[in-house]
């Protein structure tokens, strides 16, 4: 629904990023490796969760 | 302590870094890394009070994400199950940040202010009160300050001899950090960890150096590494004066 705050695997705050990363490289056309390279978001564990991310909110909201 | 540990800094930042220390054993190297996992406290929201929360998520939903969000945390002042609380109150239409929190300490914030708790839409509403506590990473994973913390032995790499004439030029891959012949250390991603490209045309040996280890260590944000070391480092001492004095007797 909404990024994970943490990376599953190791644990390293990935959220943070997720805003950027959505604008310059899902909704912008920028590269998402190099994206991801200048957030300093390195370790392929970390980066899966950004590259697979879903948001689902715009989805769920009319059936409250 | 029998003798001093040398310590050399190869990347040092204030979440990342890397260094060497001399001087140890492997069951020691290992007991430092654990400590820095599991027994360094850190505060992490525990438990939250909602007072109105009509967004797409459950309570607990909420609460976990919240509880995942790291909090700066100074060790001289908090002990072990201390409590800190924090609030926020945010109306749709607007995403609430982990930065819209309102703490009740000054010095305990959100490390990091830029992460989404939950997209709020037309007329949605989130408010609560959450407490914080200080707790180790024995009990919960939130609250393990440091994160992906590992490390390895320091690689000599020594030069024996030039490739023979008709080699076929395959990448030698390392990784790691090596020691040169000069006694200089270097991390192999700088040289796209193969060897080869360091030392063009020669035959090289790799070996482990005896009782040097190479940390690497990240915190969430919550201190910087050099406390988490030290932390770490005294609480092994702490458990170990502790077993002296229990057997002692």
């Amino acid at each position: 629904m909404m990024i994970p705050v943490r990376c599953f695997t190791c644990g390293n705050v990935i959220a943070e990023h997720w805003e950027e990363f959505k604008s310059r490289a899902r909704e912008g056309d920028e590269d998402p490796g190099k994206v991801l390279d200048e957030l300093g978001v390195e370790r392929h564990c970390c980066r899966r969760m950004m590259v697979s991310h879903k948001d689902l909110v715009d989805v769920v909201s009319p059936y409250q | 302590m029998a003798h001093d540990f040398d310590v050399e800094f190869i990347e040092r930042g204030d979440r990342k870094a890397r260094f060497l220390v001399r001087g140890l054993t492997p069951a020691i190297a290992n007991g430092i890394r654990r400590a820095m996992i599991a027994d360094v406290p850190t505060l992490s929201i525990d438990s939250v009070r909602f007072v109105e929360n009509s967004s797409v998520m459950f309570d607990e939903m909420i609460a976990l994400r919240l509880g995942l969000v790291p909090l700066t945390t100074s060790l001289d002042d908090f002990e072990e199950g201390d409590e800190v609380t924090l609030a926020l109150d945010v109306e749709g239409p607007a995403t609430a940040y982990s930065g819209d929190m309102v703490s009740s300490v000054e010095y305990v914030q959100p490390a990091d202010e830029n992460i989404p708790i939950i997209e709020l839409k037309e007329g949605q509403h989130l408010e609560f009160e959450a407490d914080a506590v200080l707790d180790s990473g024995k009990s919960h994973a939130k609250h393990q300050g440091g994160v992906a913390v590992g490390y390895r032995h320091l690689q000599k790499v020594e030069v024996v001899g030039d490739t023979p004439e008709f080699d076929d030029g395959e990448p030698n891959i390392l990784r790691g950090v090596i020691e040169t012949e000069d006694g200089e250390l270097i991390h192999t991603d700088e040289f796209g960890n193969d060897l080869t490209q360091q030392f063009p045309g020669k035959e090289v040996e790799v070996s482990d150096v005896p009782g040097a280890f190479v940390f690497h260590v990240e915190t969430d944000g919550s201190f910087t590494v050099e406390e988490l070391v030290l932390r770490a480092v005294e609480s092994l001492g702490l458990r170990a004066a502790e077993l002296e004095e229990k057997v002692s007797v």
